[in-house]
């Protein structure tokens, strides 16, 4: 029992000593966590996008009380936020002295290479023709006052920013809109549409970015560890000849194994304890893993990537070879599983690969065991296809899988 | 006279028998383009496919006509809100809107976390446009967009592929360096060959050569496949295109050589560009939009050589605009950056010759 312990020890210690695997294994699971959570947790929230917009005022006409409503909200939304983060926009307006003509082509410019998300044009007479139509003149006043009354937003489409800035502007307007109709009586708060909003697929509420993330990101690294680390360990060593070593002594190839898979179980631990503490206390996550379905299915995961990283092991040659496979597997089973993208409308063939890759299932699984996810697959696939994959697995390495070098 | 033709022929020889570097350098690009293509196909539309229930008593025939203005790319009636809802948890549409005449109950999948936002903005609008209508009123403060960026329509994957290429740039320069240079070194091949009367600056150049060719066959492949499987936009100056190429790969061995210098051990330099390359690649708008990033990141990502690199491929490619000055500073920029590096580089692999 010792021996085996020793294997296991020497597999940990090994993996935290070398900083490269510390890296893959540990830091970069996180680095993903917190910067994926950072960039998409906060979409939609205020402070979690910032756009550079520029407001030109070319309303030279009096009344100018519906400019300067416009105006001001655009500061207003310019404005740090009081619960402190980044206001929605960085504002550009026009210098005192400059010719509002030359600075719109400029700010033009800037807008099609990218430096401004929208410019904002409120033209001569605006607030004429708003306050001409509301008193109901409109109709007598013609096209140019028609014209007159329309704020430009100048966007360039296609890119993302500058269209997701286009249509908050349109929103934030609406809704101003709205305000305007209310208080001159025109709209009739009696007759007002009623909203409200239904969550399905899960629980009550939209599940939080960050507890829709955790247990992808953990599966993620489990799945880098039992690709890279296991075939790792035993090709690299078989290489330097140190396995043939052990083959002398009393240890045995099953009591090898035990402890390679023991002490690859313990790295997974480790993994799922640093990742699981950074997303609970440093980025707020309140999902749970300790139902036991969470807990079956985390140790499910361990199994079937320690199987897939001994499948590896008995097909490459090398452990350049290993690592090469390793590499190609890596990416296309990690994006086609749903770990972090959502895999429906996808063509049949990369959905037959998506159906035949085990992180799919345990990931629905897992997500569904945590309570992010009303999974539609029975739970007869969610554990049926991983174990599929574990008994595959072994049974090739078992007959495949070289335990010294070729002579 | 001869030698130079020779070296180069070596050079190629030894990257078409690595099978690895090979996959790295040709397939990997393209595996990304094929997996990501289908993935990331209607990222950033502000766009959905939305389903829509009218009960018996309401007007249905408003809401559908405000519905089919907002933009969603299909809207599909239901006969009841629970196959709505229903539809909604299968995603076969992306959100739902139940209408009675008096209240507009929105239904979304609570997981798609990244897209929910895009919905709720087309909910909302749909909402604000049919009280109006309702109640027989126009907007006063009307707007009206102007598209700006005189292109065809480019969605983000569009803009992504040129990123991409951008990546494989970077990594063919990295590791041409940094795993090649520093593993022939460790090797004690660069002894036999420095033992002839080859300058090692002669040896480095044909590296440079072999591995610009390499990568820009590469960068055409993959540029091709984007546009003929996935019929994207590209409108590509040639000439820009190339001596970008050819400057942002001298540019990332100057990199590559800077990495060298600094990690001694061959496997531990490709490891470093390994890591640096991954963390640029999330940092420099590859993948997401800069606007998307953290200040402080987006602030970080100016410093990283990824994002320019980007950037001036969009431009190159033509989807995305940029001054012309900005582009050649970049180049010339990256360009200046290997070549002044090389006589270094080239004084490390003579260090490793005399030890």
């Amino acid at each position: 029992m010792s021996g085996t312990l020793g294997v296991a020890r020497t597999h940990l210690v090994t993996a935290l000593r070398e900083r490269v695997t510390l890296f893959w294994f540990l830091v970069f699971p996180v680095f993903l966590l917190v910067l994926l959570s950072a960039v998409f947790g906060r979409i939609g929230e205020q402070g979690g996008v910032q756009f550079e917009i520029t407001v030109i005022d070319l309303d030279r006409g009096q009344p100018r009380e519906f400019s300067d409503l416009v105006l001001g909200l655009f500061s207003e939304m310019a404005a740090p936020p009081q619960e402190g983060g980044e206001p929605l926009f960085l504002l550009t307006l026009p210098p005192a002295d400059a010719d509002p003509v030359r600075f719109l082509d400029e700010e033009r410019r800037q807008l099609q290479r990218g430096g401004r998300a929208a410019v904002v044009v409120i033209p001569d007479g605006f607030s004429r023709a708003v306050t001409a139509r509301l008193g109901g003149l409109a109709s007598g006043t013609g096209d140019a006052a028609d014209d007159a009354a329309k704020l430009r937003i100048h966007y360039s489409q296609g890119t993302v920013a500058s269209e997701m800035a286009a249509a908050i502007i349109e929103q934030m307007l609406a809704g101003v809109d709205r305000e305007i109709l209310r208080r001159f009586g025109a709209l009739d708060e009696e007759r007002a549409i009623r909203t409200e909003t239904t969550w399905v697929g899960g629980g009550d509420a939209e599940t939080s970015y960050i507890d829709f993330l955790l247990p992808g990101i953990i599966l993620m690294g489990f799945f880098t560890n039992g690709l890279f680390g296991i075939p790792g360990s035993i090709l690299f060593a078989r290489d330097r000849r140190v396995l043939r070593r052990y083959w002398v002594t009393p240890l045995g190839v099953p009591r090898y194994l035990l402890g390679l898979s023991i002490g690859h179980l313990a790295l997974c631990a480790l993994q799922f304890g640093l990742i699981f503490g950074i997303g609970r206390f440093a980025l707020g996550a309140s999902v749970s893993f300790r139902s036991p379905a969470a807990v079956a299915f985390l140790a499910l995961a361990a199994a079937t990537f320690t199987a897939l990283g001994f499948l590896i092991a008995s097909l490459a040659r090398t452990g350049h070879a290993g690592m090469a496979i390793a590499n190609v597997l890596n990416m296309p089973l990690m994006f086609l599983s749903g770990l972090f993208f959502p895999i429906a409308g996808l063509p049949a063939a990369l959905v037959a690969i998506i159906r035949a890759n085990p992180l799919t299932y345990l990931g629905e699984g897992l997500r569904a065991a945590v309570g992010v996810e009303a999974g539609t697959t029975s739970t007869l696939l969610l554990v049926g296809v991983p174990l599929l994959w574990i008994a595959v697995s072994s049974a090739i390495a078992v007959r495949k899988l070289r335990w010294d070098v070729a002579r | 006279m001869r030698a130079f033709p020779a070296l180069c022929g070596a050079e190629l020889r030894l990257l078409l028998r690595d099978r690895a570097q090979l996959f790295f350098t040709l397939i990997f690009p393209l595996l990304f383009i094929l997996i990501f293509g289908f993935l990331m196909a209607d990222v950033g539309e502000v766009s959905a496919r939305l389903g829509v229930y009218v009960s018996p008593e309401a007007n249905g025939d408003l809401l559908v006509s405000v519905v089919e203005e907002s933009g969603a790319r299909s809207v599909q009636m239901f006969d009841l809100p629970a196959l709505l809802r229903h539809a909604v948890e299968a995603q076969d549409v992306d959100f739902g809107m139940e209408w009675d005449g008096t209240t507009l109950r929105s239904s979304y999948h609570a997981n798609r976390v990244t897209e929910n936002a895009t919905y709720q903005q087309i909910a909302q609008a749909v909402a604000s446009t049919l009280e109006l209508r309702r109640q027989e009123l126009d907007p006063v403060l009307v707007s009206e967009r102007y598209d700006e960026s005189e292109r065809q329509e480019i969605r983000w994957f569009n803009i992504m592929v040129p990123g991409i290429i951008a990546f494989s740039i970077l990594s063919a320069g990295l590791f041409a360096v940094s795993g090649h240079v520093a593993a022939m070194k460790e090797r004690g091949t660069l002894t036999r060959l420095l033992v002839t009367p080859m300058p090692a600056v002669a040896l480095l150049a044909a590296i440079a050569v072999v591995r610009t060719g390499v990568v820009f066959v590469s960068t055409l492949i993959t540029l091709f496949i984007a546009w003929g499987a996935f019929g994207l936009y590209f409108s590509v100056n040639w000439i820009q295109y190339v001596v970008f190429v050819i400057g942002s790969t001298l540019g990332m061995m100057g990199l590559g050589t800077v990495i060298v210098l600094v990690v001694r051990r061959a496997s531990s330099a490709a490891n470093v560009a390994n890591i640096l390359a991954m963390v640029m690649l999330f940092l420099s708008g590859v993948y997401f939009p800069l606007e998307f990033l953290p200040p402080a990141l987006r602030a970080l990502s100016q410093a990283l050589p990824l994002r320019h690199m980007a950037e001036a491929m969009r431009y190159a490619t033509g989807v995305h605009d940029m001054s012309v000055t900005h582009f050649w500073v970049t180049t010339l920029a990256l360009a200046a950056l290997g070549l002044l590096l090389l006589p270094v580089l080239a004084a490390y692999v003579v260090r490793g010759e005399r030890r």
